[in-house]
């Protein structure tokens, strides 16, 4: 499933560990926007690893999910394009 | 899902998190996410991290380790499988057993089919006439069946390799390229050297299902032992060769994708080898060729070509143990 994931928080270090973690697990797309393509185990544990981090009261992430027909009508204007994620080259 | 190939002089992989982090001169090229990635070609220089060894290895992903004309060099794999009773079925049957002449049957017939298909396809598609060859492979093709011997398959799958190789200058259908025989170690043609990197991404891919089933590499049937020969992958990778490579070399030549220009020749021994740019293109066409999905005569079913590899792998153990009573070799129609 693809999901859109922002975030809030309000503390460097906090912030800068849960963007460690989503991007193991998807693209950067904007400060504090990720976009991930996941199963449903890769998603409940990326979730309960960011509950572990955050501080309900003080920070908030969102999961947007998109249909895949909801999927293919996303529109980019500048900024980086979607991965390929058929074969890597360094 | 995808493979990562490393390139880059001096590059350095390291893990952050849960991904893959590719540095060269201190600056990262590649950050992928590990759940995206499904095996790692190191291709010339590279360091890599012990913590990101480690790390591949538990999530079961192999690194293979070649050299800049794509030669094989090594790989590191994560443990054999543990189903000793797939290896002890697969060392029985070794030699000249029913078994064995069963399943060198199949990969024989299979590879000699895939042939004579692409090139009943050429012949229609460019107005050729191959019929001369598409007889001998028909009658090595009709001849498997009476064969008693391995030896005798053997050279039935020569007699096929022979007449398809034949006719092969005549599937390019580009001025610039053109094809005489076969030639490795070192190719010293652009068309062997597309032939010989594209067999041998094939035989690293096979030999990672392989090893997923619990099989041996090293033992095979159609080919005999040898020091560090993976005998049984280049056994099962026989049906696939038409199928795979021979499609994406042909289908990167005739398309233009590739063109003189994208080779180097190295003067002394004459071996031809792809630019940096032409290698990345080669390794992009295999890797879209290998994802790319197809029915399955069997399974009657999608697949990729890449599930492929480890539902023939699981066929054969399955003949093996004696669950089912034919191996059934991958032909396309």
């Amino acid at each position: 499933m693809f999901v859109v994931i922002s975030y809030d928080i309000s503390e460097d270090k906090r912030r800068t560990k849960i963007h460690k973690i989503l991007k193991s697990y998807g693209q950067w797309m904007q400060y504090s926007v990720f976009e991930c393509d996941l199963t449903k185990t890769q998603y409940a544990k990326l979730r309960s690893r960011l509950s572990k981090i955050i501080k309900p009261n003080e920070d908030n992430i969102r999961f947007y999910f998109l249909c895949a027909c909801c999927q293919g009508k996303v529109e980019r204007i500048g900024g980086d394009m979607p991965r390929d994620t058929t074969v890597f080259f360094a | 899902m995808g493979t990562i190939y490393v390139t880059q002089e001096e590059a350095y992989i390291g893990k952050v998190d849960e991904s893959l982090n590719i540095k060269a001169d201190k600056k990262t090229v590649l950050d992928v996410p590990l759940i995206k990635v499904d095996g790692l070609v190191i291709m010339g220089r590279a360091n890599i991290s012990p913590a990101a060894i480690s790390e591949l290895m538990s999530r079961k992903i192999p690194i293979t380790y070649l050299n800049f004309n794509g030669k094989f060099i090594a790989s590191l794999e994560p443990d054999m499988g543990k189903n000793i009773f797939v290896r002890n079925a697969q060392w029985k049957a070794a030699g000249e057993s029913a078994q064995a002449i069963h399943v060198t049957q199949g990969f024989v017939r299979g590879k000699l089919k895939n042939y004579r298909q692409s090139l009943l396809l050429a012949q229609r598609r460019y107005d050729l006439d191959l019929n001369s060859n598409i007889t001998q492979l028909s009658n090595a093709i009709a001849s498997l069946d009476q064969a008693k011997s391995i030896n005798s398959l053997r050279g039935y799958e020569g007699a096929g390799s022979a007449a398809y190789f034949g006719c092969f200058n005549q599937l390019i259908r580009v001025d610039n390229f053109s094809f005489s025989t076969r030639n490795r170690r070192p190719a010293t043609d652009s068309v062997n050297s597309l032939l010989n990197l594209g067999y041998s991404l094939l035989r690293h891919d096979i030999q990672g299902a392989l090893n997923i089933i619990g099989f041996d590499p090293y033992l095979g049937y159609l080919h005999t032992e040898r020091y560090g020969r993976p005998s049984l992958a280049l056994d099962l990778m026989e049906e696939f060769r038409p199928l795979i490579v021979d499609a994406v070399v042909l289908a990167a030549i005739n398309r233009r994708m590739l063109a003189p220009k994208d080779f180097i020749t190295e003067p002394v021994s004459g071996a031809v080898s792809l630019t940096k740019e032409g290698l990345h293109l080669f390794l992009r066409l295999y890797q879209e060729k290998k994802l790319s999905k197809f029915k399955h005569p069997v399974m009657q079913k999608q697949y990729t070509y890449q599930e492929s590899f480890e539902i023939q792998g699981r066929f054969l153990a399955k003949y093996l143990l004696g669950e089912i009573n034919q191996y059934p070799p991958l032909v396309m129609r």
